[in-house]
């Protein structure tokens, strides 16, 4: 599959590499070699900008810092100290990838920044790098470069054919690298990144080298794209490559064409070029932001995916109407040529598209894949009496025998605490958890209980105290770290990742797990497990399709793929129904008999009383009773603290 | 001696950086959309302040009789097409940006490219100032100032102390739950576009006191207002001003000391260090968030 | 779905491949009765807009005069003038669809130099005459049927200083200190530094001449506050501040001067646009700056009354299409001077044959009705000897003073 893609995109290259090159004997007017050019430069740094905040879900403000200090790299070195154009450009990717992985180094040090920080963090940059550009003149001069036209080969023809191809090139490379990426573990991990990053870090997905991955290969693509550029405006000032316009478009073209697949950027490069080519040679100067403004605002609240999502549910409508419009005006020939049938073609099917694919069209005709998930019943209470479904990750060799006898100590927490500012969310707790137990943690609200969890799977650091897991510190372990020792855990809320399949959620687990697989391989493992916890009728739906218990089923799916040797439990019932807290009842027992150590915070004390091998229980903050479940729940502090509140055992 | 008058008027000059971006910062904090026509409606705001100033000889600062009415339509309306297109925080500000280069667009035909400024028999204030000994006041900046703060003021006063406010501030923390206690928020959402709008009549009002206009000045305004919004704190009027104040200080004793090339360097790198050390906003202390 | 990715570009290929057939297919060349196409574009919007609208006005105005009175070669004219967006990467593209899609019989250059050397660069490769009203810095200017249409010689940057030095030495007391501010902009900081290897510009020249800069500052183009510059040269207080700026700058200065209670003794803005120093009144009365051409009554008479005509006529069309200032001057003179040189090129080659134009003009030069007759020197990069003079503010009015023999009014010193 991947191969052939590959193969697609290579002839779609040599294709338009012959348009270029034989574009005399074509009796192509050098204007459609410019305009190419031009759409080959936007889409490369529309791509560049989607590998990034496309894919990682980290919008970017500031793709000018890239086109700038690319293009003065060859401008400035080329223009004013005579270094070759073609050595420059790697010398631009070099200096850009550098900016990247500064810019990223400091805007990722906090983990988790929050998005528009993040964003506008990025609108910074260009504006400190003009600034410094006009400080030190002696960069360029204080006038601007021009740029000297290299020397090439004649085979490389005119001017134009050279820019062109240097665009192409680019334009073939950086599609290429979102295509690649789009179907790679790194592609993976940005979605996941994007749909739910901190679920991914503890899935095993190491986000700071994939964000600063994304990083780096959208700010070579910029630069070298830049570097290109400064070649095709000639002349090059600070306001001309630093400024607005170009994150501004940029963004548009991501968005509008569809920010999730690497096809999205090219559409929307192309579309909008084009658009802005014909209305100017349609004298409609006064209209022509008006119309294009008209039209950004239009599809993205039309369409707020992106056109791509919008194509690819109607391919044949949209190919269909493109090429019997546009077709059908270039017969009649009354009108415009090839440029203006193109761009109406392309207008109705975008239009035709987006309209077939709105709300109420998809209520009318329930053909869709959305349509026909959620109209598949949904079994309130899966038949799943008979565990013999699942076989078990290699995970029960390690975490020793399954039952009643508890094995070795798995997990130690040694005096562990947790300030958050004032308040001592724990306080010194010590606990060993021995391989084969389910422990139940309880405790009354802001006991500890998710603060602990939270503890254990890396997701807060404690602010003293000793974490081990299997023998390993891991007090000061990235979550990624200690999900490949082996613990895995499920959030309260379900956190799926959204735009992946059920199957795929899963799948993701197996992939970053600790023995990494490609996802061809980790899917059928991913459906096993889908059927230990019954949801392996739904491997194709979306998470957006199941309900609570469906979704919680799905966390523990996903938990359990990773092959964990301890998986924590957050209120993993909470919100149920009595006959779904049987089922997850069941799928927990399940999961237990498997091999994985299991700790699950619960409030249903009659729950954990038929399924816990131990009672651990939480107040404000330290550990108040420790051992079996009767034993515990007959400890009068325990009731004293706990009971005497929850009146509803 | 030239540091002290740079530090006054920057801070004075801060006003109209607040003023420009407390509307923003209100709207991308309580509805969560980052509006950028919020600067095409300041920009309409200073084409009209000088409209009816040149065409009616009115006084500019009474010309806000006619624009802050007219501005707070214009913003209630927008406010009411983002609520029915339920846009995402993104979303939001690819179809401002669309709304913003129609705006622009628009000005320019009807107004032409060309600098438009307001003739001195119109305009006194562009060139008076209060002096104290050899420090002085420019008016045009007093005016900016003496908005900003009535405006926060006022904004901080309506959120604290009334139903209203205390609606937008539950909105802003949570729209389900505060929908479930009776908060109309369709309704509050396009009240607070309108009094946004009205804001922007202000900041297009005092810039056009001192500045010749062209229709590219909106883009001229977003380094600069975004800088304010985020040191400010999304969402926090009071942080908004302090900010507002903060940057004009800091560029306008930049370019006293060393050079005016050197601001947008020197403002831009305490962003990020701001950033970086307060992700939250360094002014960001119990504002509508 | 990957195979439906791959049947788009498969589609958009065979269009494409389709593109190249039709491609060759429109605007066969014939003349006869056909009209002489024109092509250019100019920034009608963003940065540079408020300037492209002059251009706008004033070409087309030349356009419907000159068909009026017979159009060219016998056959009308036709101006396909587009929109640039004052964006530089749009103008290479914009010329090519002008020269090699729309096949246009002749073109004119854009506005605002990285502009102009952009489509010079097309231009270049197709061999097309280009006249090109607003790009002085003649060494940048390395196409030789490129034709500037407003010159200051070939060394601008040494030129201005030298011009308005030696204007300001003639006042009964001549400035002694001055302060140069200066925009960090291509189009006005060579006046103060230099360009490439020759650093001669207003600030060594004022040294040279014995002259003490008090204040030497760079702003950079998107600068908003002016107090800080403001109050920097009122501390020096020098005897004339020397605005290497554009557009705005001049008059953004001289108000935060007054709003410092602060009046320079003399002021001199590089380009400056006229209309809001004059909306400033009474603050920039005697102001200074360059000029081209300037519709005094004296310079007027002295040129006839076409030039009169062409004068009310643009401000009338100014008027109507609502430009704040519609007097007819340095801008617009450019522009004319432009079409002239394009259409003498026409007329004395009898025909739209590039090269043949090109030689012509090298060989003939062109007469024009606001600078006279230009020759084109090659090796000056066409740079005519330079008819640049000095303006001021005078009672509300810009008046040609500089040099003595263009002037309409005497140079005024600072008022007491």
């Amino acid at each position: 599959m991947i191969r052939r893609g590959g193969i697609g995109l290579l002839v779609a290259f040599l294709v338009l590499v012959a348009v270029g090159a034989f574009s005399d004997p074509l009796g192509l007017p050098s204007f459609y070699l410019i305009l190419l050019g031009s759409i080959c430069f936007w889409i490369a740094q529309a791509t560049s900008w989607n590998i990034l905040s496309g894919y990682s879900g980290y919008f970017s403000f500031g793709q000018a810092a890239y086109v700038g200090v690319g293009a003065y790299t060859t401008a400035v070195l080329s223009g004013r100290h005579g270094v070759n154009f073609f050595l420059t450009v790697p010398l631009a990717a070099v200096l850009c990838g550098l900016l990247a992985l500064g810019v990223g180094a400091v805007a990722f040090r906090l983990g988790s920044l929050r998005g528009e920080i993040f964003a506008l963090l990025t609108l910074a940059v260009p504006f400190i790098l003009a600034a410094f550009a006009r400080i030190n003149q002696s960069i360029d001069g204080g006038q601007g470069t021009t740029v000297p036209v290299p020397e090439v080969p004649d085979a490389f023809g005119s001017l134009p054919e050279l820019q062109y191809l240097l665009a192409l090139l680019i334009a073939a490379i950086a599609v290429a690298a979102a295509y690649a990426i789009q179907h790679s573990r790194t592609g993976s991990a940005l979605a996941a990144i994007r749909d739910a990053e901190d679920v991914a870090e503890v899935l095993g997905v190491a986000t700071f080298r994939y964000k600063m991955l994304a990083m780096l290969i959208s700010g070579v693509l910029g630069g070298v794209a830049g570097s290109v550029y400064a070649l095709q405006i000639g002349f090059v000032t600070v306001e001309s490559v630093f400024g607005l316009t170009i994150p501004l478009f940029v963004i548009v073209m991501g968005v509008l064409g569809g920010r999730t697949h690497w096809l999205g950027p090219v559409i929307g490069a192309v579309l909008i070029v084009t658009l802005q080519d014909r209305l100017s040679s349609y004298g409609l100067d006064a209209w022509n932001s008006i119309i294009l403004g008209g039209v950004l605002a239009l599809l993205v609240a039309v369409s707020p995916d992106g056109l791509y999502a919008r194509l690819r549910a109607r391919p044949l409508v949209s190919l269909g109407s493109l090429v019997v419009v546009g077709g059908g005006l270039a017969v009649l020939n009354v009108w415009g040529e090839f440029l203006d049938w193109l761009v109406v073609g392309m207008l109705v099917a975008a239009l035709l598209a987006i309209v077939l694919g709105s709300r109420w069209a998809t209520a009318r005709l329930p053909l869709g894949r959305r349509a026909r998930t959620t109209a598949e019943p949904v079994p309130a209470e899966p038949a799943i009496a008979e565990p013999a479904i699942a076989d078990p990750e290699p995970a029960e060799a390690e975490a020793g025998t399954p039952g009643d006898e508890p094995g070795a100590v798995l997990v130690e927490c040694r005096q562990v605490a947790r300030y958050f500012g004032g308040v001592h969310a724990l306080e010194d707790v010590t606990l060993d958890i021995r391989a084969g137990e389910l422990v139940g943690l309880v405790g009354p609200n802001g006991s500890g209980k998710t603060t602990l969890i939270n503890l254990l799977s890396g997701a807060f650091r404690p602010t003293r105290g000793v974490i081990r897991l299997d023998g390993q510190d891991i007090t000061r372990m990235a979550p990624h770290k200690i999900a490949h020792v082996g613990m895995a855990r499920t959030y309260q809320i379900p956190r799926p990742f959204d735009s992946m399949t059920v199957r795929d959620n899963v799948a993701m687990a197996i992939m970053f797990g600790r023995e990494p697989l490609p996802l061809h391989r980790a899917r059928p493992i991913a459906e096993r497990h889908l059927a230990t916890v019954a949801l392996d009728h739904l491997a194709d739906a979306h998470p957006a399709d199941l309900n609570l218990h469906q979704r919680q089923l799905l966390e523990m799916a996903r938990a359990i793929a990773s092959s964990p040797k301890v998986l924590l439990l957050d209120e993993a019932l909470a919100g149920l129904n009595p006959a779904e807290v049987d089922n997850a009842v069941r799928v927990v027992r399940r999961i237990h008999e498997s091999g994985i150590t299991i700790v699950i915070v619960e409030h249903l004390l009659r729950v954990l009383n038929q399924l816990a091998t131990r009672l651990v229980v939480l107040d404000r903050g330290t550990c108040l009773a420790d051992g079996e479940p009767q034993t515990v729940l007959n400890d009068p502090a325990v009731i004293r603290a706990y009971l005497g509140r929850q009146a509803h055992v | 001696m030239n540091v002290i008058q740079a530090t006054l008027t920057g801070a004075l000059i801060g006003g109209l950086y607040a003023l420009m971006a407390a509307g923003l910062s209100v709207t991308w904090g309580v509805l969560r959309i980052i509006n950028l026509a919020h600067f095409g409606l300041i920009l309409i705001g200073a084409y009209l302040t000088f409209q009816v100033a040149t065409s009616w000889h009115l006084d500019p600062v009474l010309t806000l009789v006619v624009t802050v009415p007219a501005m707070f339509v214009a913003g209630a309306a927008i406010q009411w097409l983002f609520d029915r297109l339920r846009l995402t925080e993104f979303n939001s500000l690819l179809v401002s940006f669309g709304l913003l280069i129609i705006t622009i667009q628009v000005t320019s035909n009807i107004w032409s490219a060309d600098f438009r400024r307001m003739s001195a028999d119109v305009n006194p204030y562009a060139t008076q100032s209060v002096a104290l000994g050899r420090l002085v006041f420019p008016v045009t900046t007093l005016v900016a100032f003496g908005l900003a703060a009535l405006v926060v003021l006022g904004a901080h006063l309506v959120l604290r102390r009334t139903f209203a406010g205390r609606a937008m501030r539950a909105i802003a923390q949570d729209r389900a739950v505060a929908g479930a206690f009776g908060v109309d928020h369709r309704r509050l959402s396009v009240l607070l576009g309108g009094v946004v709008g009205a804001t922007a009549a202000l900041a297009g009002m005092v810039f056009a006191l001192s500045n010749a206009l062209t229709p590219d000045t909106a883009y001229e305004w977003f380094g600069t207002v975004f800088a304010v919004v985020i040191l400010g704190g999304i969402g926090e009027v009071v942080g908004t001003f302090a900010a507002g104040i903060l940057v004009g200080v800091l560029s306008g004793v930049v370019s006293a000391v060393w050079s005016p090339a050197a601001a947008p360097f020197v403002l831009f790198s305490a962003i990020i260090l701001a950033l970086l050390l307060r992700p939250q906003g360094l002014f960001a202390a119990g504002g509508v968030r | 779905m990957r195979r439906r990715s791959l049947a788009v570009i498969g589609t958009a290929l065979v269009l494409g491949a389709a593109a190249a057939g039709c491609g060759n297919g429109s605007g066969s060349g014939g003349d006869g009765d056909k009209p002489i196409v024109v092509g250019s574009t100019l920034s009608l919007t963003g940065a540079f807009a408020a300037t492209g609208q002059i251009h706008k006005i004033a070409g087309q105005e030349f356009v419907d005069r000159l068909n009026a009175n017979g159009g060219l070669l016998g056959r009308k004219v036709e101006w396909k003038v587009v929109d640039d967006q004052s964006d530089q990467a749009k103008v290479s593209q914009l010329y090519e669809r002008l020269i090699s899609q729309d096949k246009v019989d002749l073109i004119l250059g854009p506005y605002a130099t990285p502009n102009i050397l952009s489509a010079m660069a097309v231009a270049q490769r197709h061999g097309y005459v280009m006249p090109q009203h607003s790009a002085v810095l003649a060494p940048q200017l390395t196409y030789d049927c490129q034709f500037p249409a407003w010159s200051i010689g070939p060394t601008p940057n040494s030129f201005i200083p030298n011009q308005l030095f030696d204007a300001v030495a003639t006042l009964p007391s001549p400035p002694k200190k001055i302060a140069v501010l200066t925009s960090q902009s291509g189009s006005a900081a060579f006046v103060s530094d230099g360009f490439g290897d020759d650093k001669s510009g207003a600030l060594s020249i004022a040294k040279e001449r014995g002259l003490d800069v008090v204040a030497d500052i760079h702003y950079p183009p998107t600068t908003t506050d002016w107090a800080p510059i403001a109050a920097q040269v009122r501390d020096a207080d020098p005897d004339l501040i020397i605005d290497n700026g554009l557009g705005v700058d001049a008059a953004n200065i001289l108000q935060a001067m007054a709003q410092l209670n602060y009046k320079p003794k003399q002021m001199f803005g590089l380009f400056p646009a006229p209309g809001p120093l004059l909306a400033l009144g009474d603050e920039a009365e005697g102001m200074l700056s360059v000029s081209m051409f300037e519709p005094n009554k004296p310079t007027l008479d002295k040129l006839g009354p076409e030039a009169t005509a062409i004068t009310a006529d643009f401000t009338k069309r100014a008027e109507a299409a609502k430009l704040p200032y519609t007097v007819f001057e340095t801008q617009a003179a450019a522009s004319w001077n432009a079409w002239e040189i394009l259409t003498d090129a026409v007329k004395n080659s009898g025909g739209t044959d590039q090269r043949k134009m090109c030689d012509t003009l090298h060989q003939k030069g062109a007469d024009t009705t606001f600078s006279g007759h230009l020759t084109f020197d090659p090796k000056a990069h066409n740079f005519w000897p330079t008819t640049q003079s000095i303006k001021q503010i005078q009672n509300g009015d810009w008046v040609t003073v500089w040099p003595a023999d263009r002037a309409a009014a005497k140079l005024e010193g600072p008022r007491p």
